[in-house]
């Protein structure tokens, strides 16, 4: 980590420039460390729960740590990231500042997409259940249905649609239950 | 009260989370292995996968889930064949199935059996018998819909089978295909009731079951045994 030479070197003693570089360096340090975290606490989890893959053990309860901890952590990350690099901007080269500004848009997408659902994305979730007479039902009768019967009330879940949304909260009879396929 | 989202996958079984508590439960086992609520598990309720055909006439006056108009273009009625090609990522070689086979899979006081589905259906209805726990496990008149049951009749141990059915009629086969029991010659009808007979207004226990495919089943059932005709 280095900082281009002062322009004015004449009016500046050598012990404050080097102080300058020391907390420079720590800014820089803080800044990509901050960053790092807001990366890692999205991207391994995602990358570990990937579908069509093999998720180990040990892999999958780190995965679920890091997620549970992600919408805050960062949030945390990411506003740390802005203050730093809005401190670093008026000293950083050209380079540099591409180098912020490039990070600050990761930081920025890691923060956002961690407070997101995007299973929900690809299986949307049935927003607020609707049912139908079973008179009314347009099922061909060979279709495969999941069925329940709590409290005198009988339900029959589709397995076509739920086998989209994958799930669903329900009340039946009074009882709470989810539908999951 | 909880409600569940989708929140992941484990290995091609679900994980999803409370958004009350932000927990994560598994699917298969409604267990919560992460989060504030790690080590409680969901209370299974018994459930049935029936064709709609075989519910609606049991069920005169249920209710069906209606399609969301918005997805109705993603609904797969061919899901089981498509997803049957899919690929797996995990395996159990060496053991009596493939990784895709459907099994019927069940759990007697902690004693888990799978029966093949191919089995079964050829072979319905099946007498079994599971931690000295008699079963029978029975394919619907719809050749697609299946029950387990515990085959005791006022505490005696019973054995089923199928009354020849002599309706060439779709419609009729329902109502005309009839179990028959060995210990009180009752008549027994899908709903493991009896419907004329000695026994007759008595209902068999329901044993809950899951179709699910043999290496999910065998992931989480480790000492599994396999049912053999």
């Amino acid at each position: 980590m280095s900082v281009p030479a002062p322009s004015t070197p004449q009016l500046q003693t050598p012990q404050t420039d080097r102080q300058g570089r020391r907390i420079s360096f720590c800014l820089w340090t803080i800044f990509s460390l901050c960053a790092l975290s807001a990366i890692a606490l999205f991207f391994i989890p995602t990358f570990i729960i990937r579908p069509f893959r093999y998720q180990a053990p040990r892999a999958l309860f780190l995965a679920m740590s890091l997620r549970q901890r992600a919408p805050l952590g960062t949030l945390i990350a990411a506003l740390t990231c802005f203050v730093l690099a809005f401190a670093l901007w008026r000293t950083a080269s050209r380079w540099r500042k591409a180098l912020l500004t490039l990070t600050l848009l990761v930081v920025t997408f890691s923060a956002v997409v961690a407070r997101l659902n995007y299973f929900e994305w690809m299986f949307h979730p049935i927003a607020g259940p609707q049912f139908l007479a079973q008179a009314d039902s347009k099922l061909d009768p060979k279709e495969m249905i999941m069925s329940v019967r709590l409290g005198g009330d009988a339900r029959a879940y589709p397995i076509s649609q739920m086998a989209y949304h994958h799930i669903l909260n329900d009340v039946v009879g009074g009882v709470p239950i989810t539908v999951t396929y | 009260m909880l409600h569940f989202y989708l929140a992941g996958i484990n290995n091609q079984n679900f994980l999803m989370r409370d958004r009350e508590t932000g927990t994560w439960w598994q699917q298969i086992t409604g267990k919560a292995i992460y989060g504030p609520l790690q080590g409680a598990a969901l209370d299974l309720v018994l459930s049935d996968e029936l064709t709609f055909g075989q519910w609606r006439t049991e069920s005169p006056s249920g209710q069906v889930l209606a399609p969301v108009a918005k997805y109705t273009k993603e609904y797969d009625s061919n899901w089981e064949p498509d997803v049957a090609k899919l690929p797996v990522v995990i395996s159990f070689p060496g053991t009596e199935l493939k990784s895709r086979d459907v099994v019927i899979g069940l759990t007697i006081d902690g004693a888990a059996r799978a029966y093949p589905w191919e089995t079964f259906a050829k072979q319905s209805p099946v007498l079994d018998r599971v931690n000295g726990t008699p079963l029978l496990l029975v394919l619907g008149p719809d050749g697609k819909s299946f029950r387990v049951f515990l085959r005791r009749i006022d505490g005696h141990d019973a054995e089923f089978f199928l009354q020849a059915n002599s309706s060439a009629d779709p419609a009729a086969q329902n109502k005309d295909w009839t179990l028959l029991d060995t210990t009180t010659a009752s008549q027994w009808n899908f709903q493991g009731c009896a419907t004329s007979g000695p026994a007759q207004g008595k209902c068999l226990a329901r044993i809950p079951a899951l179709k699910d495919y043999w290496f999910d089943w065998r992931n989480y059932h480790p000492d599994t045994t396999v049912y053999k005709r």
